[in-house]
This record gives structure tokens, sequence and C-alpha cells, in this order.
């Protein structure tokens, strides 16, 4: 039982940063209807940028700051030599792009950077708390990110539903037509999803760096997390993207606790799987993901 | 009018035609093998098995349109199934037959169509991006798999293959596979030892100082000595070449494992854990290390003694031309198969869906049925293409079937032509060639490695966007549009 | 207000609208009639913005605005509700309403706000409900209050028509005529139920297959009976 609650406390930072990631693909996904597989290869280019910021600097606010400029502006380049060229002639292509794109990246941050696997240093203590008698599997840096997750999510959370550039985002999102028609600059809430998108999966990034290392290919498997928790959640629930994300990294945590972290690629594939063929249009979502 | 009578001609027409062309290229791909370095052919055993691989991704991407990033996964899927069945059985069970490798492919395919069978149902139902998605886990998942089952899949370190290497070279090889090739066994004998003999004189020169760079540059490394002990011991024997052929395996067991450590060094050099596009760098490293440690050194040794080598060579094995032949057979067959299935009714059925399911449905064709077909057939020949990497690298291991492998699938038909076999064949030799490319040019300029071993990636990446947004028919189908266009057609660039 | 010259449309080879004139003044309905695959929806995408001509010009208040951005267009004054239900159901009626003039002063949107909800009291009383929990008279009136939200000098109705009971129709059309002669806005109907619609407007305009057959005061078009029988099918 003790194992237990500590598998589950040291699921909870894990969760945030996959849900972080989540997020940004449900951004994304609101804005132009396509999933952007190069997200995390964006946030993995920024994180290295945000570590040598830090490594020339000592400054981690700067370099986080640094980052999520960077994300968003990564966001917009993509989205403007990549996603609006190609978007509405050719579906199958888009998805390919967005893999060219990550595949890309990954080279380009291991041309820049190299391949070696680089540390992150956390800004404050990364070992766990000592509290009534015992120490237990939640760090001081382990309750920054996940204050930081939740300052991020009630951020967008009120930009959404009580701002007008959300309310345009929004309208843009599920009916592009109408909200033309409606004398919102449809294109400009593009370009601001995909760059609130890239900061946010910026800010993911450099806030799981510390948890391991860093390296071109490090985030390949938190895309796949973070592609299962955004779909469960339903791609277009900014809620579910989090609830499912945090959901993932607690059972992640668990199975990698009582068996092996080798292991939780495989239970993602399971998890995605079962949703896939149980429920497909997600836990909050209203759309249809099969074709037939 | 052209269509109509095309329906009715009798299928048998056009299935005879695709096999004298297949044959025609097989033969020519065969004479290709025997001529060309070594080298070289290690290359083409790659070429042959990317096309292998990329007929299915022609068919399940282009015509079915399917984004899948799960087909190295599949690769794996056959590789594994090679690698235990010709590993743990001797016999066929119930027939009770000699186990060879022809039944480890054939397993490896039934693997193959098995998984395909139970992903493409569940793909099926899915929509573009959900699909991508689900392979992309499948991508990261199963390779993870092995290392769930240690004993069993070897873990991270993966399983030394003991490929049944034929004695006799060539015509042994014609037999083991089982070739539905027209040309006879004792047919491709006599000319094969001829070119051998020839081709022995010219070695002697071209490989000795290419042996004697790589030598310098495996001088530090104890794997010379092993070697050619190796070497000496095995090709003494002479006649006994089968069972000495086995030990080889076994012992180069030891020598690969050195050489597997070059490919994590290299690997941890270059990209880090970006082996993934680099399935071909892999291969080729693996390959020219190989190369070392069998051709060359012959060569540069004094200490072999030469009726050693004169029986070696006659004997007409060679490992990477083996390895060629073999990669080529099965590319042969696959292509055969794919041929009459994209240009048959099944190709039309596939495109009819993809084009648009509802009307497809209305016709009476099962949408879900035709999706699943596709994911199936490009399962079986990802699964046959595996069971060929399991043998040009004589190892299965997880990092060899990663992300990488999947995407530089993805890559190469894209790049190729999605649509086309053609393309996918061109798209192959693309991914083999642009990294020995970039490591000519990065030799002659003395760039970094770091450069150098991300560059082939970078280009893929950038290429990959630049095609989707320029020229979706790849390659293939750009060169097509030109030709429509100086005839005055249209069509469209995926179809 | 609004005027079209020589207008034509092109998708492809298809010609949808070929040399189209056509005016339409303040403080009236005018109505645009004509069967299915006449051009109508073409000449009202045409006008928003959604559609660029191919040639020939379309000026209002006197200023060229072919080829312009719909969303400079709406903002400029002319404001389209498109064919169907043009709401966005999954926001709330009190969002989508909103939407309408995002990009005005908030002082204007108000004021806006107030007519719409006198004009369509429903909509007030469902405020904070999902759009997609209205019935399609509501939504139709919502889709219609979106576009007065920009305070339009000139409305584009797509067959509000279609799929509504005749009463509801009858209803809605009423009132944005008698908005239309209250508020000197200058509103272009297009209709295939070219009776209710031509019992509304002042001018009529009948449309086939991408050329005017014939226009002039509503009364004249529904009692020309050889008219009726050739384009409009009763």
């Amino acid at each position: 039982m003790t194992n237990f609650i500590d598998y589950l406390l040291g699921g909870f930072s894990n969760g945030a940063v996959i849900a972080l990631m989540a997020l940004a693909l449900v951004l994304v996904w609101r804005s132009t209807r396509m999933v952007n597989f190069a997200q995390v290869g964006q946030a993995m280019f920024t994180t290295y940028v945000a570590l040598t910021i830090q490594q020339s600097t000592g400054n981690w606010v700067l370099a986080l700051l640094v980052a999520i400029g960077a994300g968003a502006i990564l966001g917009v380049i993509v989205f403007f030599l990549v996603i609006r060229p190609v978007k509405n002639s050719d579906s199958t292509g888009a998805i390919i792009a967005t893999f060219g794109v990550l595949i890309a990246l990954q080279a380009g941050a291991g041309m820049i950077w190299g391949g070696d696997p680089r540390g992150f240093i956390p800004p404050v203590d990364n070992a766990g708390l000592e509290f009534a008698g015992r120490i237990w599997p939640i760090s001081p840096y382990d309750i920054l990110v996940l204050s930081a997750t939740a300052a991020l999510v009630i951020g967008l959370t009120l930009l959404f539903t009580k701002t007008s550039l959300g309310l345009s985002m929004r309208a843009s999102a599920f009916n592009p037509e109408v909200a033309r028609l409606s004398g919102v600059r449809v294109n400009r809430m593009l370009i601001s999803g995909w760059a609130i998108a890239g900061a946010t999966g910026a800010i993911g990034g450099v806030l799981i760096a510390p948890a391991s290392t860093i390296s071109p290919n490090s985030f390949d498997i938190l895309l796949v997390f973070a592609f299962t928790a955004a779909v469960i959640g339903g791609l277009d629930s900014l809620i579910g993207a989090v609830t499912f994300g945090i959901g993932t990294g607690l059972v992640i945590s668990l199975v990698s606790g009582y068996s092996d972290s080798g292991n939780a690629p495989i239970v993602a594939l399971v998890l995605l799987a079962l949703n896939l063929l149980l429920k497909p249009d997600g836990v909050f979502g209203h759309h249809g993901a099969r074709s037939v | 009018m052209n269509n109509v009578k095309n329906l009715r001609t009798f299928p048998g027409n056009r299935i005879i035609w695709h096999a004298v062309i297949v044959g025609i290229v097989w033969l020519l791909l065969l004479v290709l093998n025997n001529n060309i370095d070594p080298l070289y052919s290690s290359y083409l055993a790659l070429v042959a098995m990317y096309a292998t691989a990329m007929f299915g991704m022609t068919i399940l991407v282009g015509l079915s349109g399917q984004v899948s990033l799960g087909n190295g996964a599949l690769m794996a899927v056959g590789g594994y199934v090679f690698a235990l069945t010709s590993m743990n059985w001797q016999t066929v069970p119930i027939i009770g037959w000699q186990w060879n490798a022809v039944w480890s492919m054939a397993f490896a395919g039934l693997g193959g169509i098995l998984i395909g069978g139970i992903i493409g149902g569940l793909a099926a139902r899915l929509r573009g991006p959900y699909l991508a998605g689900l392979t992309l886990g499948l991508a990261v998942g199963v390779p993870a798999i092995t290392n769930r089952f240690p004993e069993l899949l070897g873990g991270e370190n993966g399983l030394m293959l003991s490929v049944p290497y034929p004695a006799g070279g060539y015509a042994a090889l014609d037999s083991a596979l089982g070739s539905s090739s027209d040309s006879s066994s004792d047919g491709t004998v006599d000319p094969n030892s001829a070119v051998e003999e020839d081709q022995y004189a010219e070695l002697d020169l071209s490989e000795f100082e290419q042996g004697a760079d790589l030598d310098a540059d495996l001088a530090p490394e104890d794997l010379l000595t092993d070697d050619d002990l190796l070497t000496e011991e095995d090709f003494g024997v002479g006649d006994q070449l089968t069972d000495d052929d086995l030990l080889t395996e076994e012992d180069f067991g030891v020598g690969d494992q050195l050489t597997d450590g070059d490919l994590l060094t290299d690997e941890d050099f270059g990209t880090g854990t970006d082996l993934g596009i680099d399935g071909g760098d892999l291969g080729t490293d693996l390959e020219a290390d190989l190369d070392v440690g069998v051709g060359t050194d012959l060569g540069t040794d004094p200490a072999v003694d030469l009726t050693g080598i004169t029986d070696a060579f006659d004997s007409g094995f060679i490992i990477e031309r083996w390895q060629a032949s073999m990669a080529i057979a099965v590319a042969c067959l696959v292509a055969f198969a794919a041929l009459n299935l994209v240009r048959g009714r099944q190709g039309r059925v596939w495109k009819a869906v993809r084009d648009d399911p509802v009307a497809a449905a209305v016709v009476g064709i099962s949408p879900s049925g035709s999706k699943i077909s596709a994911f199936i057939v490009s399962s079986l020949f990802a699964a046959l293409a595996g069971a060929v990497l399991a043998q040009i690298l004589t190892l299965v291991a997880p990092g060899a079937f990663g992300l990488g492998l999947s995407l530089s699938l993805l890559v190469g038909i894209v790049l190729g032509g999605r649509s086309s076999l053609l393309g996918a064949i061109l798209g192959a030799l693309l991914l083999v060639w642009l990294p020995e490319l970039v490591d000519g040019l990065s030799g002659d300029r003395g760039w970094p490695e770091q450069i150098t071993n991300n560059a082939p990636n970078l280009l893929y990446g950038l290429l990959v966007v630049a095609v989707v947004l320029a020229a979706p028919g790849g390659l293939t189908g750009t060169v097509r549009a030109w030709i429509d266009k100086g005839r005055g057609k249209t069509r469209s660039p995926l179809s | 207000m609004l005027e079209t010259v020589d207008l034509c449309v092109s998708f492809g080879a298809v010609k949808a609208l070929s040399g189209m004139n056509l005016t339409v003044p303040r403080g009236e309905v005018t109505a645009v009639i004509g069967a299915n695959g006449a051009g109508k929806s073409t000449l009202m995408r045409a006008l928003a913005g959604l559609v660029t001509p191919q040639s020939g010009q379309v000026l209002f208040d006197g200023r060229s605005i072919a080829g312009n951005k719909p969303e400079d267009i709406v903002r400029n004054g002319l404001a389209l509700v498109p064919e169907g239900r043009s709401t966005i159901p999954e926001l709330t009626v009190e969002e989508n309403l909103r939407l309408g003039g995002l990009w005005r002063e908030k002082s204007d949107r108000g004021a806006s706000k107030n007519l719409v909800f006198d004009l369509f009291p429903i909509l007030g009383e469902r405020a904070s409900m999902r759009a997609d929990t209205l019935s399609g008279g509501e939504r139709q009136q919502l889709a219609i209050g979106r576009a007065l939200m920009s305070d339009p000098k000139c409305l584009l109705l797509d067959e509000p028509s279609l799929g509504l009971a005749p009463l509801i129709v009858t209803q809605i059309l009423e009132l944005v005529s008698r908005l239309a002669k209250e508020t000197n806005l200058a509103v272009l109907l297009v209709e295939q139920n070219a009776v209710t619609a031509l019992r509304v407007a002042t001018t009529g305009v009948v449309l086939n297959l991408g050329e005017v057959v014939k226009s002039g005061p509503a009364h004249e078009i529904s009692s020309d009976e050889e008219l009726r029988h050739a384009y409009l099918g009763y």
C-alpha cells in the first residue's frame, strides 16, 4: 500500500508534463483539425535552446522564457512553411509532412547539439521531500512542475472562455467559414493556435528535461504518451487532455513501479488501442475518429 | 474503351507479362550482383530489403491511403519469427522435414499476416491522424516488448542468428530458397563459377587496396586477429563447407558482437538514439565490417595460404553476394505479387476506397475490408523484409526495428512516389544511397561527425516536406506528370 | 447600396454566373429566385467574398469589393447569413451572437445585442444554452441575429426557408422585411421558395443557369404565369 501511494505520487509530475504535451496537440487540433506529430520535436528543440541559455547564463527563468518564445515562433514557422501550404489539398500529405518536420528537427538538433544525452539542472531541488518521518516521492521541483502546469491550464481556460481572442479561436476551430463571415480573421487565429501550442509544448519540454536527460530522440516516447492522453481525452478537449495526461502519467508510474519502466510504451499502446476500439471519440470528445 | 477492353482480357495474360518483367529484372540483378564489388552487393541487399517492405507501404499508404508508422514494427515481427524458428526448430513441426531458411521465411510471413490482420482490423475503423498515432504507438511499443521477454527475445541485445547459409554458393542457394526462376540450378552454377574466377582476378587488386584501408581503420581493435583466425580455420577445411559455414556463423557471432559494439558506438557518436532512419546505416556499417571480416582480409593477410583462398572463391561463397541474392529473390517474388495486386482488381478497390469510401460502399465494396486487406498485404511484405533484414544483420534487436526504421520507410515511399511500386524501388535506392553520398562528401570536406551523421536525416525530413508540398506524387509521380504533360494528358498527382 | 456589374463566376469549366447585373436598394427586400443550380448561392458567396469572381464588379456603397476577404467585407457592413444552419453549435447562443460583433467597440456591440434580443426574444431566453439545443427556426434566428451583430448596411440571406416550417419562415421573413423598412437596411434574399420570397420582397429577380431571366417588381413576377411555369416550377 505504501508502495502504491509512492508510485502514484511519483506519477503526478510526469503526468503533468504529458498533460502539457497533450494540451499542445489539442490546441493544434482545435485550430487546424490536424495532429502535429512534430510537436514534441519542436519541444525537444526549444528545450535544447533553453539548455544552452541556462548553461551560459545560469538563469532558469530566462531559459524558460526564451524557450516559450522560441516554441511560439517555431510553431508559427512550421504553420507557415508546412501546414498552411499543404492543409486542404491532401490530408495524408499533411500527416506525413509533420513527420518530415519531426525528422528534420531531430536531425537538426543532433547537428547543433550532438547526440549525447545531456543533463538539465533543475532550478530547485529534485530530491524527495522529507516529511512525517519518511522521504516522499515528491520533490520541490515536482511541486514547481505541478504548479506551473496548473497555472498554465487555468490561464488557457480563462483565455478560451473569457476573452475575445479565445472566442474567436474557438469559433475558427469549430467553423472557419462562419467565423470569417462574422469578421474574425481566421488565419490569425490559426497562427495564434499554433503559437500557443508551440509555447505550451516548450514549457512541457523544459519542465520534463531535468527528470532524465535530453537527446534528439528522448521525447519520442512522450509523443506516444501525449497522443494517447489527447485521444482518450477526445482531441478537442483541454480538460480531457489534462485529465488523461495526468492519468497516463499515473498509470505509467504504477506500471514502472510494479514491473519495469520498459513496459510503459506497451501499456500506452494497449490503452490507446482499447480506447480507439471502445470509445474512439474519446471521453470528452464529440466528433468522429472512426472513418467507417 | 481501353479500360473495358482491359477488364475483359483474361487476367492470365497480365500475370504472364508481370512474370516475364519480374523474371528479367531478377536475372539482371543477379548478373549485376555477381559482377560488382561485394561492398556494393551489400548495398544491393539493403535496397532489395527496403524495397520489399516499401512495396507494402505503396499499397498501404499510397493506394489505400492509410498512413502507417508501424511497418518497422511489423518488420520486427518478421525478423523475430525468423530468428526464433530458425534457432529453435530442427524439423518442421508435424511434417517432420528438415528445417531450412525458407520455412522460417514462410513462418515470418504468416506471423506478418496474423499481426497485420489484427492491427488492420483495429486500424480500418480509424481516420488518418488516429491511425498514424496508433501505428506510432506500435512502432514505439513493439520493440519494447522484446525487453519484456528477455529470455525468449534477448532483450535489448537481441538475438544472434545462425542463418543456415548453404554450402556451394549460389547453386545450393537457388534450391534452398525454392527459387521459381526459370533458370535451373544447374544452369546457374556454371556461368557463376566462371564469373567468380574472373571476379577473383579483379578482386585481388581492387579489394586489396580497400582492404588495406579498412585494415588500418580496424587495427586498434582485436577484430582482425579474431577474424583471421576464423577465416583460416574455416577455409582451411575446404570440402566440408556446410558445417564450416555454420561454424563461421557461430564464430562470427563473436565477431558480430564486436560489430554490434561498433554499431552502438557509431550510433552514440552520431545521433544518439537516432538509430531510426539509420536502419540503413546500421545495415551498411555492419556490412562494411563483415566485408572486412570475410571478403577482404583474406587478400591482405599474408598468412592465409593461397589454396585456401582459391577454394573459398571457387566455392563461390561470398556472404554479401549470398545476402544480396537472397534479398533480391524475396524482393522479386514480392514485387510480382504486388504488381498483380496493384494492377489488378484489388488495386482499383483500394484506390476507390481511398478516394471515396462512401461511393465505394455504394457499389458494393466493403471499405473496412479493403483497408484490412491492404494492411495484411503490407504487413506480409514487411514481415518478409524483416526476415531478410534479420539475415543481413545476422541479428534481431529492438534497436534495429525502432521508430526510425518505420519513419525511414515512410520517407522512402514519399520521396519515391507514394502510389507507385517503381517509387518504392527508387525510395529504397535513395534510403541506401543518400547516407553514402553524404558520407563521401563529408569525407572529402572533413565535416565533423556530428554533421555527417545527421545530414541524411535532415535532408530526408526537408525533402519529405518539400515533396508533400510541391510534388505529392514523389519522384515517379512528377516524372510521370512531365511525360503526360508532353502527351497533353492530365492526371491527378496521386493516381 | 449594393450593385453587381457583369459579374461572372466559374468553377473550372463550369460557369456558375455569367454576366450578372443586380441592384439592391436600401430599405427594402430584393428577392433572387430560381431553381436548384441557378447560381443563387454562388452569387451570395461571391458577394460575401467566399468565392472570387472571375470578372465583373461588385460595388458596395460605391466602392468595389470584388476579391476582398470575407472578414473585411463584413466589417464594411455587408453581412451574409449562409445557407443551412450557419451557427456554431458548440458555442452558446450568447457566444454565437458575441462572435458576430467581436471586432466592434464594446459599447456598439451592446446596442446591437439589445436590438437582436428585441427582434428575437427567444434568443434572450436561451442566451446561455448551447446553440445545438435550439430548434431549426431558433437557429435560423440566431444566424440572422449573429449577422445583425455586425450592424450591417446590407444583409444577405441565403435560403432561410431551407428545412423550416412555412409558418416560421413567414414569421422570420416578415420580421426581416419590417427591419429593412424601419432601419433602412438593404436586404438581398435568395430563395427557391418563390411564393414566400416574393411575398415579402419589393423587387424580384429570376435567375436561371447563371443568367438573369427577368427582374421587376415582385408582384409582377409572382403574377407572370409563363415565368412561373418556365423557371419557378409552380
